[in-house]
Protein backbone atom coordinates (compact mmCIF):
# COMPACT_ATOMS: atom_id res chain seq x y z
CA UNK A 1 0.00 0.00 0.00
CA UNK A 2 1.28 3.32 -1.05
CA UNK A 3 1.76 5.56 1.68
CA UNK A 4 2.49 9.51 2.06
CA UNK A 5 4.32 9.71 5.09
CA UNK A 6 5.07 13.63 4.83
CA UNK A 7 4.88 16.52 1.95
CA UNK A 8 6.38 19.72 2.29
CA UNK A 9 6.22 22.69 -0.06
CA UNK A 10 8.00 25.93 -0.90
CA UNK A 11 6.37 28.99 -2.44
CA UNK A 12 8.92 32.05 -3.13
CA UNK A 13 8.45 34.99 -1.44
CA UNK A 14 8.24 37.42 -4.54
CA UNK A 15 4.60 37.96 -5.28
CA UNK A 16 3.79 39.13 -8.84
CA UNK A 17 0.45 40.88 -9.81
CA UNK A 18 -1.19 39.51 -13.07
CA UNK A 19 -0.82 43.35 -13.96
CA UNK A 20 3.20 42.79 -13.89
CA UNK A 21 3.21 40.12 -15.93
CA UNK A 22 0.89 40.92 -18.63
CA UNK A 23 3.84 42.48 -20.76
CA UNK A 24 5.88 39.81 -20.85
CA UNK A 25 2.95 37.75 -21.32
CA UNK A 26 1.65 39.79 -24.45
CA UNK A 27 -2.01 40.07 -22.20
CA UNK A 28 -4.47 42.60 -23.18
CA UNK A 29 -6.08 44.52 -20.39
CA UNK A 30 -9.27 42.65 -21.26
CA UNK A 31 -7.30 39.15 -20.61
CA UNK A 32 -6.18 40.35 -17.25
CA UNK A 33 -9.26 41.40 -16.00
CA UNK A 34 -10.68 37.56 -17.45
CA UNK A 35 -8.01 36.06 -14.89
CA UNK A 36 -8.46 37.79 -12.41
CA UNK A 37 -12.64 38.57 -12.40
CA UNK A 38 -13.68 34.72 -13.97
CA UNK A 39 -10.46 32.20 -13.80
CA UNK A 40 -9.65 33.90 -9.95
CA UNK A 41 -6.00 34.42 -10.79
CA UNK A 42 -4.59 37.14 -8.97
CA UNK A 43 -0.79 37.13 -8.71
CA UNK A 44 1.39 34.12 -9.22
CA UNK A 45 4.97 33.32 -7.09
CA UNK A 46 8.18 33.61 -8.95
CA UNK A 47 12.01 32.47 -7.51
CA UNK A 48 13.82 35.82 -9.18
CA UNK A 49 16.87 34.77 -10.32
CA UNK A 50 16.41 30.88 -8.63
CA UNK A 51 17.07 27.54 -10.27
CA UNK A 52 15.20 24.92 -10.68
CA UNK A 53 17.77 23.27 -7.88
CA UNK A 54 17.46 26.21 -5.97
CA UNK A 55 13.66 25.27 -5.83
CA UNK A 56 13.98 21.96 -5.06
CA UNK A 57 16.06 22.14 -2.52
CA UNK A 58 13.64 25.01 -1.01
CA UNK A 59 10.51 22.27 -0.51
CA UNK A 60 13.25 19.55 0.28
CA UNK A 61 14.56 21.17 3.40
CA UNK A 62 11.72 21.92 4.60
CA UNK A 63 10.51 17.88 4.85
CA UNK A 64 11.39 17.86 8.48
CA UNK A 65 10.40 13.74 8.49
CA UNK A 66 13.33 12.95 6.01
CA UNK A 67 16.15 13.67 8.49
CA UNK A 68 17.66 11.00 9.83
CA UNK A 69 16.06 8.42 7.41
CA UNK A 70 18.10 9.50 4.26
CA UNK A 71 19.75 5.85 4.12
CA UNK A 72 15.85 4.48 3.96
CA UNK A 73 15.29 6.54 0.25
CA UNK A 74 15.83 3.89 -2.24
CA UNK A 75 14.41 6.09 -5.51
CA UNK A 76 14.23 9.92 -5.80
CA UNK A 77 11.39 10.84 -8.60
CA UNK A 78 11.33 14.24 -10.46
CA UNK A 79 7.94 14.80 -11.46
CA UNK A 80 7.52 17.67 -13.56
CA UNK A 81 5.41 19.08 -16.50
CA UNK A 82 7.85 20.26 -19.04
CA UNK A 83 10.25 18.15 -20.56
CA UNK A 84 13.73 19.91 -20.76
CA UNK A 85 14.41 22.34 -18.02
CA UNK A 86 17.61 23.10 -17.40
CA UNK A 87 20.86 23.02 -20.39
CA UNK A 88 23.02 19.77 -20.30
CA UNK A 89 24.66 18.55 -18.60
CA UNK A 90 23.16 20.32 -15.59
CA UNK A 91 20.85 17.74 -13.78
CA UNK A 92 19.02 19.37 -10.57
CA UNK A 93 17.39 15.60 -9.36
CA UNK A 94 21.46 14.54 -9.05
CA UNK A 95 23.11 17.80 -7.60
CA UNK A 96 19.69 17.36 -5.07
CA UNK A 97 20.37 14.13 -3.96
CA UNK A 98 24.00 14.74 -3.60
CA UNK A 99 22.97 17.89 -1.06
CA UNK A 100 20.55 16.12 0.95
CA UNK A 101 22.54 12.69 1.66
CA UNK A 102 20.86 10.37 -1.22
CA UNK A 103 23.54 9.93 -3.53
CA UNK A 104 23.27 6.18 -3.33
CA UNK A 105 19.71 6.54 -4.40
CA UNK A 106 17.85 5.92 -7.62
CA UNK A 107 17.09 9.38 -9.11
CA UNK A 108 14.85 9.78 -12.52
CA UNK A 109 12.88 12.28 -13.67
CA UNK A 110 8.74 11.29 -14.90
CA UNK A 111 7.29 14.05 -17.08
CA UNK A 112 5.41 12.32 -19.91
CA UNK A 113 1.98 13.25 -18.34
CA UNK A 114 2.58 17.13 -17.92
CA UNK A 115 0.92 18.52 -14.95
CA UNK A 116 -0.37 15.34 -14.08
CA UNK A 117 2.98 13.76 -13.78
CA UNK A 118 3.11 14.25 -10.57
CA UNK A 119 0.58 11.49 -9.31
CA UNK A 120 2.32 9.82 -11.18
CA UNK A 121 5.58 9.81 -10.08
CA UNK A 122 3.97 9.13 -6.55
CA UNK A 123 2.47 6.28 -8.11
CA UNK A 124 5.83 4.72 -9.57
CA UNK A 125 7.39 5.52 -6.38
CA UNK A 126 4.51 3.59 -4.62
CA UNK A 127 4.73 0.43 -7.05
CA UNK A 128 8.58 0.27 -6.73
CA UNK A 129 8.83 0.22 -2.79
CA UNK A 130 6.15 -2.90 -3.42
CA UNK A 131 8.66 -4.69 -5.37
CA UNK A 132 11.53 -3.73 -3.41
CA UNK A 133 10.15 -5.45 -0.43
CA UNK A 134 11.78 -3.78 2.56
CA UNK A 135 8.28 -2.31 4.64
CA UNK A 136 11.05 0.66 5.99
CA UNK A 137 12.27 1.57 2.37
CA UNK A 138 11.47 5.19 1.24
CA UNK A 139 11.17 7.20 -2.04
CA UNK A 140 11.16 10.94 -2.39
CA UNK A 141 8.99 12.60 -4.48
CA UNK A 142 10.30 16.14 -5.90
CA UNK A 143 8.48 18.72 -8.54
CA UNK A 144 9.23 22.22 -9.04
CA UNK A 145 10.09 24.23 -12.03
CA UNK A 146 11.02 27.68 -13.59
CA UNK A 147 8.14 29.59 -15.64
CA UNK A 148 10.84 30.52 -18.33
CA UNK A 149 9.26 31.09 -21.09
CA UNK A 150 5.94 32.46 -22.45
CA UNK A 151 5.09 28.94 -23.55
CA UNK A 152 5.94 27.63 -19.85
CA UNK A 153 3.62 30.71 -18.44
CA UNK A 154 0.71 30.63 -19.87
CA UNK A 155 -2.45 28.31 -21.16
CA UNK A 156 -4.47 31.86 -22.86
CA UNK A 157 -7.76 32.28 -21.39
CA UNK A 158 -7.26 29.28 -19.05
CA UNK A 159 -4.33 29.76 -16.82
CA UNK A 160 -0.79 31.54 -15.99
CA UNK A 161 1.82 29.25 -14.22
CA UNK A 162 4.21 30.40 -11.30
CA UNK A 163 6.90 28.94 -9.21
CA UNK A 164 7.16 26.93 -6.64
CA UNK A 165 7.99 23.48 -5.58
CA UNK A 166 6.87 20.90 -3.39
CA UNK A 167 8.59 17.23 -1.69
CA UNK A 168 6.84 14.01 -0.57
CA UNK A 169 7.99 11.43 1.02
CA UNK A 170 6.54 7.87 0.33
CA UNK A 171 6.64 4.98 2.06
CA UNK A 172 4.81 1.30 1.39
CA UNK A 173 3.94 0.80 5.14
CA UNK A 174 2.98 2.72 8.78
CA UNK A 175 1.07 5.31 9.72
CA UNK A 176 0.65 7.96 6.95
CA UNK A 177 -1.76 8.87 4.53
CA UNK A 178 -2.72 5.68 2.70
CA UNK A 179 -3.20 5.61 -1.08
CA UNK A 180 -6.08 3.53 -2.00
CA UNK A 181 -7.11 4.00 -5.86
CA UNK A 182 -5.20 5.59 -8.78
CA UNK A 183 -7.33 6.55 -12.00
CA UNK A 184 -5.40 8.29 -15.05
CA UNK A 185 -7.15 9.17 -18.15
CA UNK A 186 -4.91 9.60 -21.16
CA UNK A 187 -5.94 11.55 -23.88
CA UNK A 188 -3.17 11.19 -26.02
CA UNK A 189 -5.23 12.87 -29.36
CA UNK A 190 -4.95 16.10 -27.34
CA UNK A 191 -1.20 15.86 -28.11
CA UNK A 192 0.01 19.01 -29.86
CA UNK A 193 0.31 22.56 -29.79
CA UNK A 194 -3.28 24.11 -28.58
CA UNK A 195 -2.50 27.89 -30.13
CA UNK A 196 -1.63 26.47 -33.42
CA UNK A 197 -4.76 23.65 -33.72
CA UNK A 198 -8.24 25.60 -33.20
CA UNK A 199 -10.09 22.80 -33.51
CA UNK A 200 -8.38 20.33 -31.16
CA UNK A 201 -8.16 22.99 -28.55
CA UNK A 202 -11.80 23.30 -28.90
CA UNK A 203 -12.23 19.52 -28.74
CA UNK A 204 -9.95 19.65 -25.73
CA UNK A 205 -12.12 22.52 -23.99
CA UNK A 206 -14.82 21.29 -24.40
CA UNK A 207 -13.97 17.44 -23.22
CA UNK A 208 -11.57 18.84 -20.38
CA UNK A 209 -14.27 18.41 -17.43
CA UNK A 210 -16.18 15.61 -18.48
CA UNK A 211 -12.46 13.80 -19.11
CA UNK A 212 -11.22 15.23 -15.66
CA UNK A 213 -14.83 14.02 -14.25
CA UNK A 214 -14.05 10.93 -15.86
CA UNK A 215 -10.81 10.40 -14.01
CA UNK A 216 -12.16 11.27 -10.42
CA UNK A 217 -15.23 9.08 -10.72
CA UNK A 218 -12.86 6.20 -11.87
CA UNK A 219 -10.58 6.67 -8.83
CA UNK A 220 -13.94 7.11 -6.55
CA UNK A 221 -15.31 3.65 -7.74
CA UNK A 222 -12.09 2.06 -7.31
CA UNK A 223 -11.77 3.31 -3.57
CA UNK A 224 -15.13 2.09 -2.94
CA UNK A 225 -16.83 5.85 -2.24
CA UNK A 226 -18.67 8.30 -3.94
CA UNK A 227 -17.69 11.31 -4.97
CA UNK A 228 -19.95 12.61 -2.31
CA UNK A 229 -18.37 10.77 0.65
CA UNK A 230 -15.21 13.00 -0.29
CA UNK A 231 -13.97 14.80 2.80
CA UNK A 232 -11.62 17.47 0.46
CA UNK A 233 -10.62 17.44 -3.17
CA UNK A 234 -7.16 19.20 -3.40
CA UNK A 235 -6.93 20.10 -7.07
CA UNK A 236 -4.51 21.39 -9.59
CA UNK A 237 -4.65 25.09 -9.72
CA UNK A 238 -5.76 25.46 -13.45
CA UNK A 239 -8.49 28.41 -12.24
CA UNK A 240 -11.35 28.67 -10.05
CA UNK A 241 -13.80 28.52 -12.68
CA UNK A 242 -13.08 25.30 -13.90
CA UNK A 243 -13.76 23.83 -10.55
CA UNK A 244 -16.63 25.49 -9.79
CA UNK A 245 -18.06 24.75 -13.23
CA UNK A 246 -16.95 21.24 -12.85
CA UNK A 247 -17.97 20.87 -9.24
CA UNK A 248 -21.79 22.00 -10.48
CA UNK A 249 -21.85 19.68 -13.14
CA UNK A 250 -20.93 16.63 -10.94
CA UNK A 251 -23.36 17.75 -7.68
CA UNK A 252 -19.94 18.02 -5.41
CA UNK A 253 -20.24 21.40 -3.16
CA UNK A 254 -17.92 24.01 -4.64
CA UNK A 255 -16.67 24.69 -0.37
CA UNK A 256 -14.97 21.14 -0.37
CA UNK A 257 -12.46 22.18 -3.17
CA UNK A 258 -9.73 23.24 -1.93
CA UNK A 259 -9.40 26.40 -4.31
CA UNK A 260 -7.19 28.61 -1.64
CA UNK A 261 -4.21 28.59 -3.23
CA UNK A 262 -5.20 29.63 -6.53
CA UNK A 263 -5.64 33.41 -6.36
CA UNK A 264 -2.35 33.62 -4.92
CA UNK A 265 0.30 30.94 -6.20
CA UNK A 266 -1.41 30.29 -9.99
CA UNK A 267 -0.66 27.11 -11.47
CA UNK A 268 2.59 25.99 -10.49
CA UNK A 269 2.96 23.00 -12.37
CA UNK A 270 2.89 19.67 -10.61
CA UNK A 271 3.42 21.74 -7.46
CA UNK A 272 -0.29 22.20 -7.05
CA UNK A 273 -2.23 19.20 -5.66
CA UNK A 274 1.13 18.81 -3.07
CA UNK A 275 0.88 22.21 -2.05
CA UNK A 276 -3.01 22.43 -1.43
CA UNK A 277 -2.41 19.23 0.71
CA UNK A 278 0.46 21.57 3.00
CA UNK A 279 -2.61 24.34 3.33
CA UNK A 280 -4.92 21.39 4.18
CA UNK A 281 -2.98 20.34 6.88
CA UNK A 282 -2.45 23.01 8.14
CA UNK A 283 -5.77 24.76 8.47
CA UNK A 284 -6.60 21.03 10.01
CA UNK A 285 -9.26 20.51 7.15
CA UNK A 286 -8.60 16.65 7.70
CA UNK A 287 -9.55 14.00 10.47
CA UNK A 288 -8.20 10.30 10.48
CA UNK A 289 -10.14 8.38 8.57
CA UNK A 290 -10.91 11.08 6.03
CA UNK A 291 -11.08 10.43 2.79
CA UNK A 292 -10.20 13.05 -0.20
CA UNK A 293 -9.12 13.02 -3.90
CA UNK A 294 -6.77 14.87 -5.15
CA UNK A 295 -6.38 15.75 -8.85
CA UNK A 296 -4.41 17.17 -11.69
CA UNK A 297 -4.43 17.45 -15.37
CA UNK A 298 -2.05 18.02 -18.17
CA UNK A 299 -1.58 18.99 -21.32
CA UNK A 300 -1.55 16.31 -23.65
CA UNK A 301 -4.19 15.11 -22.19
CA UNK A 302 -3.54 13.31 -18.85
CA UNK A 303 -6.25 13.54 -16.58
CA UNK A 304 -5.61 12.27 -12.90
CA UNK A 305 -7.23 11.49 -9.66
CA UNK A 306 -5.92 9.64 -6.50
CA UNK A 307 -8.03 8.90 -3.56
CA UNK A 308 -6.06 9.00 -0.18
CA UNK A 309 -7.17 7.99 3.03
CA UNK A 310 -6.02 10.35 6.10
CA UNK B 1 -21.16 27.42 4.30
CA UNK B 2 -24.08 28.92 2.63
CA UNK B 3 -23.50 30.67 -0.67
CA UNK B 4 -25.89 34.04 -1.33
CA UNK B 5 -27.38 33.93 -3.45
CA UNK B 6 -26.98 36.56 -5.85
CA UNK B 7 -30.65 38.78 -7.14
CA UNK B 8 -30.17 38.53 -10.74
CA UNK B 9 -32.29 40.26 -13.62
CA UNK B 10 -33.90 38.30 -16.32
CA UNK B 11 -36.06 40.34 -18.74
CA UNK B 12 -36.95 40.14 -22.68
CA UNK B 13 -35.89 44.38 -22.08
CA UNK B 14 -32.33 43.26 -21.03
CA UNK B 15 -32.17 40.72 -23.82
CA UNK B 16 -32.51 43.15 -26.25
CA UNK B 17 -30.06 45.25 -25.05
CA UNK B 18 -27.73 41.99 -24.70
CA UNK B 19 -28.27 41.70 -28.30
CA UNK B 20 -27.46 45.37 -29.17
CA UNK B 21 -24.32 44.76 -27.25
CA UNK B 22 -22.96 41.86 -28.67
CA UNK B 23 -24.06 43.53 -32.27
CA UNK B 24 -21.93 46.56 -30.90
CA UNK B 25 -18.88 44.95 -29.15
CA UNK B 26 -18.28 41.44 -31.04
CA UNK B 27 -16.97 42.50 -34.19
CA UNK B 28 -13.81 44.69 -31.88
CA UNK B 29 -13.86 41.61 -29.69
CA UNK B 30 -13.14 39.02 -33.08
CA UNK B 31 -11.12 42.14 -35.04
CA UNK B 32 -13.64 41.73 -37.46
CA UNK B 33 -14.68 45.47 -38.14
CA UNK B 34 -18.00 46.05 -39.89
CA UNK B 35 -19.41 42.25 -39.61
CA UNK B 36 -22.82 41.99 -38.73
CA UNK B 37 -24.73 40.31 -36.19
CA UNK B 38 -27.27 37.99 -36.22
CA UNK B 39 -29.34 36.60 -33.55
CA UNK B 40 -29.22 33.41 -35.04
CA UNK B 41 -24.89 33.12 -35.93
CA UNK B 42 -23.42 30.42 -34.27
CA UNK B 43 -20.28 31.66 -31.94
CA UNK B 44 -18.08 28.93 -32.69
CA UNK B 45 -19.03 27.40 -35.99
CA UNK B 46 -19.52 30.65 -37.83
CA UNK B 47 -17.56 33.18 -35.48
CA UNK B 48 -14.60 31.03 -34.36
CA UNK B 49 -15.30 31.89 -30.72
CA UNK B 50 -14.02 29.86 -27.99
CA UNK B 51 -14.41 29.99 -23.99
CA UNK B 52 -12.11 32.33 -23.27
CA UNK B 53 -13.10 34.85 -26.36
CA UNK B 54 -16.43 34.04 -24.58
CA UNK B 55 -15.57 35.01 -21.36
CA UNK B 56 -13.48 38.23 -22.56
CA UNK B 57 -16.90 38.96 -24.66
CA UNK B 58 -18.83 38.81 -21.33
CA UNK B 59 -16.52 41.21 -19.63
CA UNK B 60 -16.86 43.43 -22.48
CA UNK B 61 -20.67 43.00 -21.97
CA UNK B 62 -20.34 43.99 -18.46
CA UNK B 63 -19.08 47.25 -19.32
CA UNK B 64 -21.17 48.38 -22.38
CA UNK B 65 -24.36 47.39 -20.33
CA UNK B 66 -23.11 48.37 -16.81
CA UNK B 67 -23.93 44.69 -14.97
CA UNK B 68 -21.96 42.28 -13.56
CA UNK B 69 -22.71 38.78 -14.97
CA UNK B 70 -22.59 35.74 -13.26
CA UNK B 71 -20.02 33.36 -15.19
CA UNK B 72 -20.09 29.68 -12.90
CA UNK B 73 -22.59 28.06 -14.53
CA UNK B 74 -21.72 29.01 -18.16
CA UNK B 75 -21.62 25.65 -20.51
CA UNK B 76 -20.20 27.42 -23.85
CA UNK B 77 -20.59 24.16 -25.54
CA UNK B 78 -24.47 24.04 -25.15
CA UNK B 79 -24.52 27.87 -25.80
CA UNK B 80 -24.34 27.85 -29.49
CA UNK B 81 -25.63 30.94 -31.06
CA UNK B 82 -25.77 34.93 -30.41
CA UNK B 83 -29.14 34.82 -29.07
CA UNK B 84 -28.08 31.84 -26.50
CA UNK B 85 -25.70 34.28 -25.53
CA UNK B 86 -28.08 36.87 -25.03
CA UNK B 87 -30.36 34.75 -23.17
CA UNK B 88 -27.41 33.92 -20.93
CA UNK B 89 -26.64 37.19 -19.86
CA UNK B 90 -30.30 38.19 -19.92
CA UNK B 91 -30.77 35.14 -16.91
CA UNK B 92 -27.57 35.89 -15.14
CA UNK B 93 -27.22 39.30 -14.77
CA UNK B 94 -25.99 40.47 -11.33
CA UNK B 95 -27.55 43.77 -9.38
CA UNK B 96 -25.41 45.11 -7.26
CA UNK B 97 -28.15 45.92 -4.68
Amino acid sequence: MTTLKAVACYLPDKRMPVEDVAGQLELTAMQVRLFRRYLGMSEIRLDLGGTPLDLLSAATARLGALRGLEHLVRYVLYARALPVVVPYPVNPVRDLCRSFGLDHAVSFTVSHQACASGLLAVDIAGRLLAEDGDPDALALVVTGEKAFTRDAQLVPGMSIFGEAAAACLVGSDGPADRVISYAVNVRGEFDGRLDEAPEMASRFEKEYPTSMAEAMTTAADQAGVSLGELSLILPHNVNALFWQRLCRRIGFPVGRVLLDNVPVAGHAFCADPFINYVTAMERGLLRSGDRYLIAAAGVGATFAAMVVEH
Amino acid sequence: MEQETAPQLSDTGLRQRALDAIAAVLPRVLAREGLVIAPEMKLMSDLGMRSASMLELLLELEDHLDIEIDVEDIDAAAMTSVGDLADYVAGHAITNA
